[in-house]
């Protein structure tokens, strides 16, 4: 498979275990800068082990991971730590610092990145206001709501304009109405910032609003990927199934 | 549950309460600050204070020094054979400080290794003084800060620094994030350590430094002039209680604030330690060799032969059967209103548990003497008080009052890990609160309930300051023995019997922690 133009990350038969258990089989996949991909899948098929990889946070087993054409990952190993990858990270349970404020928070991004003391505040303010929290700037984690710990670390993980953003099922603990709000307002904002992003959800709903691509896992590979939000009315089987 | 909560403030608070109210009563009967007033103009109390508080803070500095990186290595770092390390490591908290003070003394004394090996008295001078003290009691508390820096550091969720490994180095993220959120617990420790070594009464007396509890002690027995001693004891129960309050609004806030927004199970990123691995464990060594090999290895070869020690034994043995007794009856004791004070305090709603955990706290934080002085204020009178104040009963009551508080707040923590629906199910079958305690809540806590009973026997046994106050004459325990012969017995009996005590009080804890692992093979 070679490069193709546009493409920003690039996935070549990912394979991960945990002990017996093959949580990713052969995974290939390649998003195209600028993009906005929905990783849409069960508990337990491997979403969440894919964006780790992609982190850092985890070492493939087999495979490699391209991140403009760079290769970060191959052959076992990190070949780039996960904080020279140029990436912001949305967690599962946002994984906020408690003992930092929100513009701490943000504070510690930019410099981590190298922004002057000066320069800081201005990036702050910015992305804040982008996220519709410049007010709670100064306020600790706990002392927000659901909705607004999510747009804080939404602006944390875009603060020092990252190349690639990876967003773990952020809304899974928001309710509905408040999640849809939330979700076009971050489809508006990946448009705006032109951040190639993956988003990982088990929820079909969310990957249709935020995505104009999904891709369905089942079993640690990719059955199927449908365009323009199409999504099929069951899961295909995947051909490994098969084996 | 009444029955529980009234014993808890006959035995517990009252000694506090009466202390408390005495304190601001003058030798005429009325109202008066004299007792306040003296502490700023009196220059031998300013002293006291000043002693007392250098003591408590070089204390909590010296354990946090030594503690805390023990903590955080046995909570992240790849060290081989971990669960050893850190029983061997615990056991300077377990011994009576006026053993480890003997130790001490038997090294640098007049008479001890140093001059021995030296030929010149070269270290007594350090060894009875202030910083003598702080050694001898950072040493015997290091642990606390070391357990307290683990838990902490195990708690930590992984994802907070997972979050900042994506945009930092390794170091940074342990110096801005991990360590931040670790601080807290170790501040608390640090606080409660600085209580306990300003409470401390063997160590201080040993190696004859004079601060409050000394001072208490020797106007009380002494001199028996109990306003004196009370005038000495209003001061250090300030002290003590709002260090006590401090340490816990830190664990308070830290729960409040410092947690993340939201839980995760998985907890802190490994610490790998690359080339610093055996430095690292050379350290951890030297702290093993130097805080808890010497001090047994000295002890041993002070007793000298083992005939000695049983010697010695023998001719303690009113002493040693004596602690046993009553040790064993106490800790029976604590444990059984413990847990009806813990699960109350359990299942209490937020703000009741937060008044309730501060005053378990203060009530512990209070000194040894300071109680022993209120147990006897309320108890030594005409008729029934005055029967039990004259038995060895009073001092299963001065050890009652000192640890139900600190048993009540550990079986509070197991209580609250079972889940209020098993209890909620039970009701819904149709039982009654009693058959619901003892089938359902009982059974799950029955380690924990193991676990207080062998912490309150270790500190019934260890027992010092209140029994030398309360105990009726004639009745010895093995810690007020070994006390009252060190100035005229021979090194090696005094040696002998402080094995025979460490012996002793390991005993538990070591076949408590065979059962544990015995129990979780099993499941």
């Amino acid at each position: 498979m070679g490069n193709q133009k546009g493409t920003f990350i690039q996935l070549r038969a990912l394979t991960k275990r945990y002990g017996e258990r093959v949580v990713l089989d052969r995974l290939s996949l390649d998003v195209t800068e600028g993009e906005i991909v929905a990783l849409l899948g069960a508990s337990g098929c491997g979403k969440t082990t894919t964006l780790r990889l992609i982190a850092g946070l985890e070492t493939p087993d087999e495979g490699e991971i391209l991140i403009a054409d760079e290769c970060v990952a191959a052959n076992g190993r990190n070949l780039v730590p996960p904080n020279a990858r140029g990436i912001g990270f949305v967690f599962q349970d946002l994984a906020l610092w408690p003992h930092l404020t929100v513009a701490g928070n943000l504070d510690f991004v930019l410099a981590s990145a190298g922004v002057s003391k000066g320069e800081r505040a201005e990036g702050r303010d910015e992305i804040l206001r982008l996220v519709h929290i410049a007010q709670f700037a100064s306020k600790y984690p706990h002392q927000l709501s659901g909705g607004e710990q999510q747009r804080a670390a939404l602006a944390r993980a875009l603060v020092a304009r990252p190349r690639l953003l990876l967003l773990d099922e952020p809304m899974s603990s928001l309710d509905a109405d408040l999640k849809m709000d939330l979700l076009r307002e971050l489809g508006a904002l990946q448009q705006s910032l032109g951040v190639t992003t993956i988003y990982i959800t088990h929820d079909r709903a969310e990957a249709q609003v935020i995505a104009r691509r999904v891709v369905t896992m089942r079993n640690g590979c990719i059955p199927q990927t449908v365009s323009d939000k199409e999504l099929p009315a069951r899961v295909v089987m995947c051909e490994q199934d098969n084996d | 549950m009444g029955v529980a909560i009234s014993l808890f403030i006959l035995l517990c608070a009252l000694p506090v309460i009466y202390m408390l109210g005495i304190s601001f009563i003058s030798t005429d009967g009325i109202f008066s600050l004299v007792n306040y007033r003296g502490l700023l103009t009196e220059s031998r109390r300013r002293s006291l204070l000043l002693t007392s508080s250098m003591l408590g803070a070089g204390t909590a500095v010296l354990a946090t020094l030594v503690g805390a990186p023990l903590g955080l290595l046995l909570a992240r770092a790849d060290l081989p054979v971990k669960r050893l390390l850190r029983l061997v490591l615990i056991i300077p908290l377990v011994m009576p400080p006026y053993i480890l003070a003997l130790a001490w003394i038997y090294i640098g004394g007049s008479a001890g290794l140093i001059a021995w090996i030296t030929g010149h008295d070269l270290f007594s001078d350090w060894t009875y003084s202030l910083a003598g003290a702080i050694i001898v009691l950072g040493i015997s508390f290091y642990p606390l800060s070391m357990l307290a820096t683990e838990a902490a550091a195990q708690r930590v969720d992984r994802r907070l620094e997972e979050a900042a490994m994506l945009v930092a180095h390794p170091r940074r993220v342990l110096w801005r994030i991990t360590l931040p959120l670790i601080a807290p617990a170790t501040a608390a420790a640090a606080l409660i350590i600085f209580v306990l070594a300003v409470s401390e009464f063997g160590v201080p007396g040993l190696l004859r430094v004079r601060i409050f509890t000394t001072e208490v002690f020797t106007a009380f027995s002494a001199l028996y002039d109990f306003g004196a001693a009370t005038a000495l004891a209003s001061p250090l129960l300030i002290v003590a209680l709002l260090a006590g309050w401090a340490a816990n609004a830190i664990i308070r806030d830290s729960g409040d604030r410092l947690l993340a927004p939201r839980r995760s199970s998985a907890s802190g990123l490994p610490l790998p330690l690359g080339k610093w691995r055996v430095p690292a464990l050379i350290f951890v060594l030297l702290i093993i060799a130097a805080f808890v090999a010497l001090p047994l290895t000295i002890l041993a070869a002070e007793a000298g032969r083992a005939e000695r020690i049983v010697s010695a034994a023998g001719k303690s043995r009113q002493a040693i059967t004596n602690s046993l007794v009553l040790s064993t009856v106490s800790a029976t004791l604590i444990v059984l209103v413990a847990i009806l004070l813990g699960y109350w305090q359990g299942r209490a709603g937020t703000r009741m548990r937060r008044i309730v955990d501060l005053v378990f706290i203060l009530i512990f934080a209070v000194p040894s003497t300071v109680t022993g002085v209120g147990i006897i204020g309320l108890w030594n009178r005409a008729g029934a008080p005055g029967t039990v104040y004259s038995s060895p009963a009073i001092i299963v009551i001065a050890c009652l009052a000192r640890f139900i508080p600190i048993a009540a707040l550990v079986l509070a923590a197991n209580v609250r890990q079972v889940p209020a629906s098993f209890e909620e199910a039970a009701e819904v079958a149709g039982a009654g609160w009693p058959r619901i305690f003892t089938r359902i809540v009982l059974p799950n806590i029955s380690t924990g309930v193991g676990a207080a009973w062998v912490m309150s026997f270790i500190f019934a046994f260890g027992e010092l300051g209140a029994t030398a106050l309360v105990a009726p004459p004639g009745e010895s325990t093995l810690p007020l023995r070994i006390y009252t012969i060190i100035a005229n017995a021979p090194s090696s009996t005094v040696a002998s019997l402080a094995l025979v005590q460490t012996g002793i009080i390991l005993a538990p804890l070591t076949l408590f922690g065979i059962f544990i692992r015995g129990k979780r093979a099993q499941s």
